[in-house]
């Protein structure tokens, strides 16, 4: 768990409404589909559930939320693991989740993406990986916490107390949820305490090069700084 | 090993040799001569110092079990798992207090299923979700029957006769007669009781069949048989994706689980690691390998020497094989002969045949160890891999079973597909340390995350929501 040191005993300023922290647990299901090469894997992908697309993407970030560097989605490590693709692993890689609102568009970049790989590479399509490719997908059940914050000093003590778990479902998992470039964090002090600027400074943590406590660790940081300089 | 041939391996210690590290169980004794049929090695001549040699020719075994460990409590894991997540814990199971469990499997005692069962079910109930562990009985005729199923199920050749479709289905009968069946959920494990389904329409409960086994490669014709009843259950629990079937109801995946808090995986004190290294004859100031796993060739310990002796060539190490079954079972004495003769007159390959109480001893080693190598050829999901990554060792293993399920290539381990690349991968680890203990680290994080049983216990407690209708899955998706 992070620490920080202590804070000004200053006023604090009232959010309009209360920020309550949730955290989520999920539960995997095994899904119909399995590739043994990249054209298998197109096929998955084009086809599987929606909760498969997430799963693979959002929510392996949370699985692997201890890794730093090298590790951006299921698919992408299974092309450069299994299939010995590397290009394509790169290319996959790159994808920003941050980006998408929507899961059919995530759906869309991730076939464009094998696509062209496949079509500037035909033999990798039907190159046997080493392991196969198991599509799943999550059921998540959104599990409140004791946790509600009526200003900073109340949101950083629970930040500070909250799962990881939580960390992700209000960071990463909420940008779907939102349908929106955003958190719900970054939302919070916007809407509830008008600070855009710290919302912004927020929402530009970048997940991919940092685990979830490293993350934890930089939105005590933007709130820290905006606390100092009230 | 059999206590006989202990007894008869036992020699009195000299004095002063018996220093037993306080609160460790169970003495430890040299044993004077290799079991029955087993040729002592002889080493050529090395400058190890001599103890060494003498720890290695005959290491100091525990002949007795260990008293049983209280089982711990659902606070002991609070310094393991973090205050937030046992809080999560108990705010799922709060919606689930009052509703009833039963779990029924088919033995009480030995076996992966009843050790799993006898760490949750204290849990559970400590979470006020009253839970029945029952066992199914049957004569001899039943169970030479599941064990037909059991490898049958693992693909090997089985000739599934009229006869044997009754003998399983009356002793599934005669079980689910004597059976009450009032609980709100009950989960079913393995194929043995599957047939206690029928009683699912006189129910207003819940079912669960929980398979342990790989499904991969049935034999059709049994599991031909076993399909139409699995598939009256409401959901299904598989440990891995690799080991599922296509059927029509939900299918989740639980991975198999560890205790922190088990004899095999608590923190133990470095004097007691160094006692358990001394008793083996391991010299902690060079590194050793070690592979922990029953004489078998499928875990590949011919392999694994071959391995070493590559490394051997460039960097000065140890290389420890640990396991049983080479007592009891005939296969196991055949191939511990192999692995004796594959390893020749080194006297830096260490190999132990313990006998079934060894937990602490294994965590030890495990503990002592630089880097941990499951190199097997087929596998199960491969606990030993768990244990080597929640102790925050480098891992290197074979890609088969669970094993890529835990090990992901470069992050939390490397897999390998040939002795030569295992014998690369370890050389490169030992020269590497930094990366190793990334991942370590990586390793125990990913162990912590996904294979303890705390994260287990969390998903019965969801799977429980969600098949109650008390949960519904979130609407992002």
């Amino acid at each position: 768990m992070a620490t920080a040191p202590s804070l000004p005993s200053t006023q604090p300023r009232w959010a309009r409404s209360p920020f309550y922290f949730n955290s989520a647990s999920h539960l995997l299901r095994i899904g119909k589909e399995k590739a043994t090469n990249l054209q298998e894997l197109l096929e998955a992908i084009r086809s599987c559930p929606d909760a498969s697309i997430f799963q693979h993407t959002f929510q392996t970030l949370e699985e692997h939320h201890f890794i730093k560097e090298g590790f951006s989605n299921d698919f992408s490590h299974w092309a450069f693991a299994a299939c010995n693709e590397v290009e394509l692993a790169e290319r996959l890689a790159s994808l920003d989740i941050r980006e998408f609102t929507s899961l059919a568009a995530l759906r869309e970049r991730l076939v464009h993406l094998i696509e062209a790989h496949l079509q500037k590479n035909p033999r990798a399509a039907t190159k046997q990986a080493m392991e196969p490719f198991y599509l799943m997908a999550a059921d998540l059940v959104v599990v409140p916490t004791p946790y509600v914050a009526r200003n900073l000093e109340e949101f950083t003590d629970g930040l500070r107390k909250v799962s990881i778990h939580a960390i992700y479902y209000h960071f990463i998992d909420a940008r779907l949820r939102l349908k929106l470039n955003n958190n719900d964090f970054s939302v919070w002090l916007e809407q509830e305490l008008d600070l855009a600027q710290a919302a912004d400074r927020m929402n530009r943590i970048d997940i991919y090069t940092s685990t979830l406590e490293t993350v934890r660790r930089s939105i005590l940081k933007v709130i820290e700084a905006e606390m100092n300089r009230a | 090993m059999k206590r006989k041939d202990l007894d008869q391996n036992l020699q009195i210690k000299e004095a002063g040799d018996n220093q037993q590290v306080e609160n460790q169980p169970g003495a430890s004794e040299p044993s004077s001569a290799p079991p029955p049929g087993q040729k002592e090695r002889r080493f050529r001549q090395t400058d190890l110092p001599a103890h060494f040699i003498e720890r290695r020719k005959h290491p100091r075994i525990s002949t007795e079990p260990p008293p049983p460990a209280a089982p711990p409590r659902l606070e002991d894991y609070a310094s393991i798992i973090g205050r937030p997540e046992l809080d999560e814990i108990r705010f799922l199971a709060r919606h689930l207090r009052s509703k009833t469990v039963k779990m029924v499997n088919s033995t009480a005692v030995g076996g992966g299923v009843a050790e799993i069962l006898n760490r949750l079910i204290p849990l559970m109930n400590e979470l006020e979700i009253p839970t029945k562990w029952e066992v199914i009985t049957g004569g001899n005729d039943f169970y030479e029957v599941t064990k037909g199923f059991h490898n049958a199920l693992h693909g090997g050749e089985y000739n599934l006769t009229k006869t044997i479709q009754e003998i399983f289905m009356s002793y599934n009968e005669q079980n689910r007669q004597r059976m009450e069946f009032v609980e709100d959920l009950f989960v079913i494990h393995d194929p043995q009781p599957a047939g206690l389904v029928r009683s699912k329409s006189d129910t207003r409960g819940r079912w669960i069949w929980r398979c342990h086994i790989d499904l991969s490669n049935p034999h059709p014709g049994v599991w031909d048989f076993l399909k139409p009843m699995v598939e009256q259950y409401d959901a299904a629990i598989f440990s891995a994706p690799a080991f599922t079937r296509q059927l029509s109801i939900p299918q989740y995946l639980f991975y198999p689980s560890i205790d922190p808090l088990s004899e095999k995986n608590k923190e133990l004190e470095e004097s007691y690691i160094n006692k358990v290294c001394d008793d083996f004859g391991i010299d902690r100031s060079r590194p050793v390998i070690t592979q922990i796993s029953r004489f078998d060739r499928l875990k590949d310990p011919v392999g694994v020497i071959e391995a070493y002796k590559l490394v051997k060539k460039y960097v000065d190490c140890q290389l420890v094989l640990a396991g049983g079954g080479a007592t009891d079972d005939p296969e196991g004495a055949v191939v511990l002969q192999e692995v004796m003769d594959a390893a020749g007159d080194d006297p830096d390959v260490i190999i132990l045949n313990l006998p079934p109480w060894s937990a602490l001893e294994i965590n030890a080693l495990q503990r002592a160890s630089t880097i941990i190598v499951q190199k097997s050829l087929k596998e199960g999901f491969g606990l030993t891999v768990t244990e080597g990554l929640w102790k925050e060792k480098p891992v290197v293993a074979g890609a088969v079973g669970g094993i890529p399920t835990q090990v992901i290539h470069k992050l939390t381990g490397v897999l390998v597909h040939s002795v030569e690349g295992c014998a690369y991968q370890i050389r490169y680890l030992l020269t590497h340390p930094e990366f190793a203990v990334q991942l370590g680290k990586n390793g125990k994080e990913h162990a912590k995350e996904n294979f303890l049983i705390t994260v287990n216990l969390k998903r019965w407690l969801l799977l429980f929501q969600i098949m109650l209708g008390m949960a519904r899955p979130s609407k992002t998706i």
